[in-house]
């Protein structure tokens, strides 16, 4: 089975949960085979997907305004962007509108754009409704999901919904065959491949 | 463990104190008033007690019913305190965020002084403590927290007649095969073999200050610790306290603390730090670290009983010997500073040159059960056959590029000497385009290694690595002969460009101007920690060791450690769970930057920057490597005006040029991917051709040019963030007015390359 190493970016501001629920997805199943990252900034997780194994790469990024500037850095070359909000800070819904807008005129072209709502357990004191940023991220064909970092609710379907949205390899022969001769036309399917 | 044989090149340190010396523990509780005292004690007090008192200085305060409260201890960074409560339920006493407990107050500061645990720092206590005798132990009763913590100066002195014969523990290296081993002496004192006895040359030291280190990464797999075996904490065991004394084994919740469970092996995994051996050195931080189950040796585990599991494990009392390294049970603990995760290549090769050999001086007979031999030899053969492997790829690869006449000696040379005589004239090229030239050599030196039948043969044989594996292998074998002649060179190059267009002069005043912030001015949320005075010292001295290698694989590799200290300075004080994410790291990282040399880590920067081996990019190093990239130009494009707002225009254009070059590595690692999911077989060398072809004309149509600030502006408004938005009008219609100028062809080249 090929592994496809997946570079995905985690934008967001600060504060709404990015790395807590790449920490959840890392940590619930973890993989054995995987050595352990250095830090919370970026890891790493390998799940099945069809043939393949998705290996995802995934890059954290500040969230502070003063940062902003830094992001195209770390999304650059990304197969997906994971863009998070807090349900209980309106603000946050506003800066996820920015990063789609920035990721959809500027970041890597085909690129998987997945919207998670995060703290949903805390629906209570929910500013963002749930509605509203559904159609929001179906207006821009964009994954959508509201998920709970602290009680691991939809993380992994996160993810799962990231990686069936990741074309698979074109070229049968890739798939199927151990070992293949790169030619000097790349297969048009290997912008995808990272 | 009645059967002994030989090892050669055994180090023995001795660990048992003078039979006339009182056990440390015993002392601990005949002064436990110095360091737990009374009322009027209250938190207030000890803190101002321990005001400029040594790292690991403790005292424990009590509450109001005068039961121990609260463990506080000096983290050595400008009075710092960190506090840690104590919970004392029924007799059994332990920190609130760790689960071992001990059955009193004595035992549970022993052990955290042995190991930190759930601590920033391991507790120290005092050293004059273990030259009190009998005689003087009267003394102890009677001890103030002030002396406890500032002993007077004849009891420092002793400090310096310290003999080895007062430690408490030690460790044992063997080596067989090439292989070392650290086994912790608690486990052979308690299964009685008797080699130990035999005193060696005390020059362990520092390995025994290592050996204080532990993780609380890993899950606890084992038992429990028994009471009888950690008697052997204790100097003196005697039978009255090997009843009493001891750490009561981790509690969980689903494992209530009744009777204390037989326990096993006390054996501490080889960490990274300790396996290098000069046989060795070459490799491999995965591989001292035996990963796979098929390493693990279940007769090594003395009892089978089934174990509990335990969120807590701590790495030197584990169960089992040579168990598969365990996995974090959370992330979020804080990380060992061990490297554990790196694999590949010893960053300390070139050091290692140069170390004595610690395992060859004591050939007499230290014996060790067969079954350890047996296991020992297993794994050295293991590595020894692997490192052998790299070697002769290595010594191959600097042989050819002696070899009069040979292809590759001449492309060796001819790359030496036209790089000596590049990137000295101001007028032609800047740093990173000559760097860029550097790097494109280097592929095709590479692809001229890659055309000898004998080294493909060699990289064939190599079994145990994977794809990439292998691709760092050849890489790093190339930096050591056509790197290592340059890499001064191109230091000078880099500082040169840096100084004559003045960026250096405007990255070290925005360092004066940001260097007394505090990492939360620098936008770190409240709480996170920064590294005390220790780890940033060990910092600043990776970041020389990173400048004096050559290899930007290697230097990456340095990055990561450092990054990992950095890591665990941030958490020390952090309640445990935690997520530490980019959020916070950046700003660390910042802080950290902002106290050492940036040109010098600007110039490092931009070498591995632009000579990595773009497959690297997109794993950790390369995020690690971003990210100080990143910060670096936080740095020098600070504003103080649009601190919080933004960065400046100026800013913009150079992370736009800089996305060029991002999207060029990007592509390239792109195609690697394809490589990596595979084996490589005969068609091999067609594929990297066609690889590194690629990787050559994207470098000659992608150069940057960092003088071009017309074009750059043009280039940068379609590609710019929306943070742009917020520029004064002006500026704006400026852009725009350039950027109807024309989208510029470099504009479409990198679409262009997006597309690909």
């Amino acid at each position: 089975m090929a592994i496809r190493e997946l570079k995905v970016c985690l934008l967001g501001d600060t504060g709404v949960g990015k790395s807590s629920i790449v920490c959840r997805f890392v940590q619930d199943h973890f993989d054995h085979n995987i050595s352990p990252t250095i830090g919370a900034s970026f890891l790493t997780k390998t799940v099945p997907s069809g043939n393949e194994l998705h290996k995802f790469l995934i890059w954290d990024t500040a969230g502070q305004e003063r940062f902003h500037s830094l992001a195209p850095m770390y999304y650059r070359g990304s197969a997906a962007a994971v863009i998070v909000y807090d349900i209980t800070k309106l603000d946050s819904f506003q800066t996820l509108k920015k990063w789609v807008k920035e990721l959809k005129e500027h970041g890597p072209e085909d690129i998987v754009v997945a919207i998670a709502g995060n703290k949903n357990d805390l629906g209570d004191i929910r500013e963002v409704p749930m509605k509203e940023a559904k159609e929001f991220a179906e207006s821009i064909a964009a994954i959508f999901i509201e998920t709970s970092a602290r009680n691991a609710v939809n993380v992994e379907e996160l993810f799962q919904k990231i990686s069936k949205q990741i074309p698979p390899l074109e070229n049968p022969e890739v798939e199927s065959n151990e070992s293949f001769k790169l030619t000097r036309q790349p297969a048009p399917s290997a912008r995808r491949c990272c | 463990m009645a059967v002994h044989s030989q090892v050669n090149g055994t180090t023995a340190i001795p660990w048992r104190g003078s039979r006339r010396k009182r056990s440390l523990l015993e002392q601990l509780k005949d002064c436990q008033d110095a360091w737990c005292p009374r009322a009027p004690w209250d938190r207030d007090r000890a803190h101002a007690a321990m005001c400029g008192a040594t790292r690991g200085s403790f005292l424990v305060v009590r509450d109001a019913s005068s039961q121990p409260s609260l463990l506080c201890v000096s983290t050595g960074a400008e009075d710092e305190v960190s506090e840690y409560s104590i919970n004392c339920k029924d007799a059994v006493f332990q920190l609130s965020e760790s689960r071992l407990s001990f059955s009193d107050l004595p035992q549970l500061v022993l052990f955290y002084s042995l190991t930190r645990d759930v601590l920033a720092v391991c507790l120290a206590i005092p050293h004059w403590m273990n030259n009190v005798t009998e005689m003087n132990n009267d003394h102890l009763s009677q001890l103030e927290p002030k002396t406890w913590l500032f002993p007077p100066p004849e009891q420092t002195e002793e400090i310096a007649h310290k003999t080895m014969s007062s430690m408490m523990c030690s460790i044992q290296l063997t080596s067989s095969n090439g292989a070392m081993c650290i086994i912790n002496p608690l486990y052979l004192h308690e299964h009685g073999d008797d080699w130990l006895t035999q005193r060696a040359p005390a020059c362990q030291q520092s390995n025994y200050t290592r050996m204080r280190r532990l993780s609380t990464t890993r899950t606890w797999a084992g038992s429990g610790l028994q009471s009888k075996r950690a008697i052997s904490l204790d100097q003196e065991p005697s039978a009255a306290s090997a009843e009493s004394s001891g750490l009561t084994r981790a509690r969980s919740a689903d494992y209530p603390p009744t009777p204390p469970t037989p326990t096993t092996v006390v054996l501490r995994r080889p960490s990274r730090d300790l396996t290098h051996s000069p046989t060795q050195r070459a490799s491999t931080g995965s591989l001292s670290t035996p990963s796979t189950p098929g390493n693990t040796t279940p007769e090594l585990q003395c009892h089978s009983s089934p174990v509990p599991q335990s969120p807590h494990r701590v790495s030197w009392i584990e169960d089992g010997f040579w168990l598969p390294p365990p996995r974090p049970s959370s992330l979020l603990h804080p990380p060992s500073l061990e490297l554990d995760s790196l694999s590949i290549s010893s960053i300390e090769e070139e050091q290692d040159f140069q170390m004595p050999s610690l395992t060859s001086h004591h050939p007499s007979a230290h014996r060790l059960a067969d079954k350890v031999i047996h296991r020992l030899s297993a794994v050295g053969q293991a590595l020894g056959g692997l490192i052998c492997q790299k070697k002769k790829l290595t010594y191959r690869v600097i042989e050819l590029s002696e070899k009069k006449n040979g292809a590759f000696a001449e492309a060796v040379r001819a790359f030496v000497e036209t790089t000596h005589k590049g990137g000295t004239d101001p007028s032609r090229a800047t740093g990173s385009e000559f760097l860029q030239e550097v790097r494109s050599s280097l592929t095709s030196l590479r692809e001229t290694l890659l055309d000898y039948p004998e080294i493909h043969t060699l990289l064939e044989s190599i079994t145990d690595l994977n794809d990439s594996e292998i691709d760092s292998l050849v890489e790093l074998s190339l930096h050591k002969v056509a790197l290592k002649p340059v890499a001064t060179h191109l230091y000078t190059c880099i500082r040169t460009s840096w100084t004559n267009d003045g960026s250096f002069e405007k990255l070290q005043s925005k360092q004066r101007v940001l260097e007394k912030n505090s990492v939360e001015e620098l936008g770190g949320s409240a709480g996170v920690g920064v590294p005390d005075s220790v780890i940033l010292e060990q910092i600043q001295q990776r970041w020389t060791t990173m400048h004096e290698t050559y290899s930007p694989n290697k230097k990456v590799q340095i990055l990561l450690k450092v990054c990992k200290s950095i890591y665990h300075g941030m958490s020390a004080n952090a309640r445990s769970g935690t997520v530490f994410g980019a959020d916070d790291f950046l700003p660390c990282l910042t802080w950290v930057l902002l106290r050492s040399d940036l040109a010098t880590l600007q110039v490092d920067t931009d070498y591995m920057m632009e000579l990595l081996d773009p497959a690297q990019l997109q794993g950790e190093g390369g995020y690690y490597l971003t990210t100080l990239y990143a910060s670096l130009y936080y740095i020098s494009s600070f504003q103080e005006r649009l601190a919080v707002r933004q960065l400046s225009v100026e800013a913009q254009h150079s992370i736009n040029q800089w996305h060029r070059r991002r999207t060029l590595h990007c592509n390239q690692s792109r195609r690697s991917k394809h490589r990596r999911t595979i084996r490589r077989q005969a068609g091999q060398e067609k594929h990297i051709d066609a690889l590194e072809n690629e990787t050559e004309s994207n470098t000659k149509a992608l150069q940057w040019e960092r003088k071009d600030v017309e074009q750059e502006l043009a280039d940068q408004s379609p590609t710019s963030p929306p943070a742009l938005d917020c520029q004064p009008e002006t500026q704006q219609e400026d852009i725009t007015s350039k950027q109807e100028d024309g989208l510029s062809p470099c504009v479409e080249a990198e679409e262009d390359q997006e597309g690909v």
